[in-house]
């Protein structure tokens, strides 16, 4: 924020970039052409080897990352690989580290301070709500240690506050940064750990300390054995322990990521695809270019040409005031460069696919309790809530998740929402996925379907293209290849099914084969951008470049990105721009659509086993709004899953702007779950109505709302809608049913409604609150004559997000519905304005009359009650109310009366009927009850008189004594 | 500063002059903070508060009788409601108390109610007794003022005395997001002609 000149220098960066850039292109274009004639040769024996390795290596990837010692043993072959990774691509996969958001200033400090300078972390002010980068300043300063710039998160982009440029996604700005100072005192610095590491196991290493890396060890010797040389031989060493490879990365580590990520750094494929493939673009005959992007090229461009021929370039011209170790890393880059180069040979990506997210194929038991484990608690309550309501859902994915056994031993270190090792996963996912993907698309021309997410896996793919085939030299035209394919990826599918692909990768041909039948599958329902080209490309190409993939996949570990790049540029340019247009949103969208369609992923057999529940249990639910709630919570609940799994690899905080990540969570929800549930859903909606007449009666009410009057709905004033306005609103319901986003569909509404509003202000020229728009929106509805507006109405209702429901959307959907309500009701209303007018007197006074009956017994109330009388001689008369039954005898009743009284001697008493002038006793057999109603059934009102008394004197009583009260009268 | 979105809805006799009473408050003042609606019967508008900013989301609801139905729907999830009442019409001061009633009954725990007695620049006609309307509010421990939306007097006062009653950073407006359903009647009121 203090700095300011920096923003001169990186504009002058970017123009030294271009130029770099360019020659980049060059390198690469020669590269290519080598590689093609490589690939040719090579081609043949890979695509068997991955097909038979797949299952086990991707098993074993999986568990090794969790234990932190098999994938660095499989890298160790890499290491000339590992130097290639791009900065970006070890940003993404030990974001863990970094990227600490829950970390308070305090703590970051305290962190910091022990770091050399340029030492960064991203964290979240508690206070700011705003994602802030630390960096270590130099000691010498006059400054505080410690600066902090905050990050401004537009709805698109990420930038430095007082930066000008500005970046699809964090990693992308971190890496940036890294490379050139703009507005920074200087440029940022990865941990030596990090920066030197030649493996993604030593990435992984570091990623699965979490913040606890900063304690670490790890993080601790690179300072202590700084200056070692640097060794040349990385690539050669394939075992190294982590220390060694840390001592190794302390030494270059002081060059900084530079040396050995730098040229490859920025290049990386991890950042989203649109980048990058604008950076090919401009190589490549066509050019498009996101203006939203614009700033973020230039950087992209730096990044990726530094790869191998021109690492130094491009370093320099990004950090022109530039740090004493951009250019040491330069040099180192030479060096490194031109033996990574030929390096490449193993073949291993593939497994390290099925590490990263649940391999499909290899998941054993301890897949499944990894499983678990990665799931969060909550997100194992949501299942089962889930599940439980509908039976078939439940949570079968265990088996395949070996992956997630990784994910659930990173967790540890980093319980919280991020991705531990995602990164790690995503990039031999990327990696599995090129070679796969190459080689389906040599052997299929589907490619498109089994590439997945953009930007953030891309990087993996480095990684994965070292592992399995060890034919090194053809990197570049390898990576290319593989970047291509994987570009290809990235637009038909988003990480999510890399990774399903990546178990299956080690073998070449067969695994692929397989699992690209089955992307293919999906991938083609969806296609979105430019993956038809690819497909096309990757099928002519198929052959050779499967061949290649795997070599060129190993190889692709450093500079992967560029050649692929370039590549793509050349052959799908096409697919290239469409990609490059893709907005992080759209991105994210995809990676979470893809991986919810992956079933090996947890995620993803949720949704698949939810969808094909609620396919197969329609009868379930009580009603449609029970079920949308159902269809609903389920959204809700696997929202809440992604933000806190790690199944997402980069975390979408560092994709996305914090304010947005809900808003693309809830449309990757309609995607992936309404999207293909829509026809479904409404048939269970329309089931209801019908089975509840609902339906039925909707329509008779509508059919006589419609002939009425605007006044007759209340309208007051406003002018209503012609029978044209009429007819084209009904024209946009009918349009919205289409939709199945409730967020399109409301829209839409809104447009509707602000149309209503129009005529009716045009009419009047005055502004109308509710008294007017709501009357006006019933007639408008009733005019329309819609019924299937009901269930649109319910959808929306129940299915927008709720936190949507506060605003203009859910406004106006309120009155919707109440226009529907009232139309439903549309008799029953009617009745009401009757009678609430003249009739209301009436109802009034049938009220009272039924309330003031209330206070004289009724005929009913006689039924089971029988009031008696106990006459004594001397005390007077006393008076029960008795229970008796219809058909209970006067002999029942006396002996009741004998003992409610408490009569010593009841058989010297008996029951009486007592009328005004005569009294007589009943016999033991008649029944009192029928008695009573007898009388009460006569025309003229009787007095009566039950009376237990005793039978020897035959006094009457005189009514009026009985009368006192304790006798029934009726009268 | 942080933003909390506020959902205010409006209740009263039809013609008391809800619809006047937001426009006033929206519109008066030429602010970017006004976000543009489709219509006037849902406004916005964000006023800072202390430490925070409110964004009011004003609901305004039909107040004729035979839409008293459907108003649980609009208050729901309501962290303030406004009441309008006309002073020069007895009545609509009745109608006030139906639904101060139905609040109490059914609306959202908590919910802020601000009692407004419109129209105050037609005195001369007035026939709600300002101290009895105050007092009834006083009973039931809601804000009261009298406006002119006409005058625009006393309207941004209004809000700004919801804005306090506002608990400050209350624990995130979590409203119960239950399904309502239309068919809930209100309790039984009085029932007026329109």
């Amino acid at each position: 924020m203090d700095s300011c000149a920096a923003a001169e220098r990186s504009s002058g960066g970017l123009t030294n970039r271009s130029s770099s850039f360019f020659k980049l292109i060059d390198t690469f274009a020669l590269e290519i052409g080598e590689l093609k004639k490589e690939m040719v040769q090579a081609a043949p024996a890979l695509d068997k080897q991955p097909v038979a390795l797949q299952g086990l290596q991707a098993g074993a990837y999986l568990q090794p990352p969790h234990c932190g010692v098999s994938v660095g043993e499989k890298d160790s072959g890499y290491d000339s690989l590992r130097r290639r990774m791009s900065v970006l691509d070890r940003l993404t996969q030990t974001h863990q580290v970094w990227l600490l958001l829950a970390v308070s200033e305090d703590e970051a400090s305290g962190i910091l301070l022990k770091q050399p300078p340029g030492v960064f972390l991203v964290r979240k002010s508690a206070v700011l709500q705003r994602k802030v980068l630390s960096v270590r300043l130099d000691e010498g300063g006059s400054e505080a240690p410690i600066r902090h710039f905050h990050v401004r998160e537009s709805q698109y982009s990420f930038s430095i506050e007082g930066s000008g440029i500005s970046f699809a996604d964090l990693f992308h700005l971190v890496a940036f940064y890294c490379v050139s100072r703009d507005i920074l005192p200087f440029t940022l610095k990865l941990p030596e750990a990090i920066s030197s590491a030649k493996t993604q196991k030593e990435l992984e290493d570091v990623a699965q300390l979490g913040a606890g890396f900063w304690d670490s060890a790890l993080c601790s010797q690179r300072r202590s054995s700084p200056s070692v040389c640097r060794r040349l031989s990385r690539t050669l060493s394939p075992q190294r322990s982590r220390r060694t490879a840390e001592v190794e990365e302390s030494r270059q580590g002081h060059a900084g990521a530079h040396s050995d990520s730098a040229p490859p750094t920025l290049q990386p494929h991890t950042s989203p695809p649109a980048f990058f493939q604008h950076a090919t673009h401009p190589a490549g005959p066509l050019c498009f270019v996101n203006p939203l992007f614009l700033q973020t090229h230039p950087r992209c461009h730096e990044a990726n040409p530094p790869t191998r021929s021109q690492p130094e370039a491009a370093p320099d011209s990004q950090t022109p005031s530039g740090s004493s170790r951009c250019r040491e890393p330069e040099v180192d880059r030479t060096k490194l460069n031109g033996k990574s180069r030929p390096p490449p040979p193993r073949p291993p990506p593939p497994r390290s696919m099925p590490s990263r997210r649940p391999a499909p194929a290899p998941p054993g038991p301890p897949a499944a309790a990894s499983r678990t484990k990665s799931m969060p608690t909550a997100v194992a309550s949501r299942k089962p809530q889930a599940s439980t309501r509908r039976p078939a859902p439940a949570p079968p994915p265990l088996p395949a998740k070996t992956s997630s056994s990784v994910k659930s031993a990173v967790s540890p270190n980093r319980p919280p929402p991020r991705p531990k090792r995602p990164d790690l996963e995503a990039h031999r996912c990327h990696i599995a996925l090129d070679d796969e993907t190459i080689a389906r698309a040599l052997s299929r021309a589907n490619l498109p379907s089994c590439q997945p997410p953009p930007a953030a896996e891309e990087p993996p793919q480095n990684l994965g293209l070292s592992g399995p085939d060890e034919r090194g030299r053809q990197r570049f035209s390898d990576m290319s290849m593989s970047t291509s394919s994987s570009d290809s990826l990235e637009y038909s599918r988003t990480p999510g099914f890399s990774l399903d692909l990546a178990p299956s990768p080690p073998q070449d041909a067969g695994q692929e084969d397989s699992t690209e039948d089955d992307e293919d599958v999906e991938e083609e329902e969806e296609e979105d951008y430019g993956v038809g080209m690819e497909a096309d490309l990757e099928s002519r190409l198929g052959q050779v470049l499967k061949a290649r993939r795997r070599r060129v996949g190993v190889s692709l570990g450093g500079g992967s990105f560029i050649l692929p790049r370039s590549l793509k540029g050349r052959f799908s340019k096409v697919g290239g721009m469409l990609s490059s247009l893709m907005t992080p949103e759209k991105r994210a969208v995809k990676r979470i659509t893809e991986l919810s369609r992956d079933k090996s992923s947890y995620f993803g057999s949720l949704v698949q086993d939810y969808i094909s529940f609620v396919q197969e249990n329609r009868s379930c639910h009580t009603s449609g709004m029970d079920f949308l709630q159902t269809v609903r919570q389920f959204m809700t609940q696997m929202k809440a899953y992604l933000r806190q799994s790690s199944e997402l690899d980069p975390p979408l905080e560092s994709l996305i702007p914090d304010d947005q990540i809900d808003r693309v969570l809830e449309k990757a929800m309609h995607k992936c779950v309404l999207k293909p549930l829509k026809s479904v859903i409404e048939v269970i909606q329309h089931d209801f109505q019908v089975n509840s007449g609902a339906l039925q009666q909707l329509r008779e009410n509508l059919a006589l709302a419609k002939t009425k009057k605007p006044q007759e709905l209340g309208v007051d004033g406003a002018v209503p809608p012609d029978a044209a306005a009429i007819e084209k609103i009904r024209q946009k319901f009918l349009s919205m049913r289409k939709m199945y986003s409730p967020d399109q569909k409301v829209s839409l509404l809104l447009r509707i409604c602000k149309l209503i509003y129009t005529i009716m202000q045009d009419n009047s020229g005055r502004m109308y609150g509710a008294d007017d728009f709501l009357p006006m929106l019933t007639y408008v509805v009733a005019q329309c004559d819609m019924p299937q507006l009901d269930m649109e109405v319910q959808y929306m209702m129940e299915l927008l997000d709720p936190t949507l429901l506060q605003g203009e959307g859910g406004y106006y959907l309120t009155s919707a519905y109440g226009a529907m309500a009232l139309i439903k009701n549309f008799q029953e209303e009617q009745a009401a304005q009757v009678l609430s007018s003249e009739a209301r007197n009436t109802l009034h006074q049938w009220h009272r009359r039924r309330t003031a009956q209330r206070s004289v017994p009724s005929v009913d109330d006689f039924q089971n009650f029988l009031r008696v009388a106990l006459q004594e001689v001397g005390s007077g008369v006393t008076a029960k109310t008795l229970q008796v039954q219809p058909y209970t005898t006067a002999e029942e009743v006396c002996s009741l009366c004998a003992c409610k009284f408490k009569i010593p001697d009841p058989e010297n008493y008996a029951l009486f009927l007592i009328t005004e002038d005569t009294s007589q006793q009943l016999a033991p057999d008649t029944h009192p009850q029928q008695i009573k109603a007898e009388l009460h059934s006569r025309p003229l009102e009787h007095v009566f008189h039950f009376v237990y008394r005793r039978v020897a004197n035959l006094n009457l009583c005189s009514p009026a004594d009985v009368d006192n009260g304790n006798c029934l009268q009726v009268e | 500063m942080a933003i909390r979105e506020l959902k205010v809805c409006l209740l009263g006799d039809t013609g008391v002059g809800k619809s006047s009473i937001v426009c006033r408050f929206v519109q008066d003042h030429f602010d970017h903070n006004i976000s543009p609606t489709i219509g006037a019967s849902f406004l916005t508008k964000t006023v800072p508060c202390g430490n925070e900013l409110h964004k009011f989301l004003i609901w305004d609801t039909a107040g004729q009788e035979r839409f008293h139905s459907l108003a649980p729907m609009y208050y729901r999830g309501s962290a303030a409601a406004v009441i309008v009442y006309d002073i020069t019409k007895l009545d609509s001061f009745q109608t006030l108390k139906k639904w101060v009633k139905e609040l109490k009954e059914h609306g959202p725990e908590d919910i802020v109610v601000a009692i407004a007695g419109n129209k105050n620049d037609l005195g001369d006609i007035r026939e709600v007794p300002m101290k009895e309307a105050k007092e009834f509010a006083e009973s039931i421990a809601a804000i009261f003022i009298e406006t002119s939306a006409r005058n625009a007097v006393n309207v941004e006062e209004l809000f700004q005395k919801i804005s306090k009653q506002i608990p400050p950073l209350e624990n995130a407006e979590v409203e119960s997001n239950d399904s309502f359903k239309l068919t809930r009647q209100p309790s039984q009121t009085t029932r007026r002609c329109c």
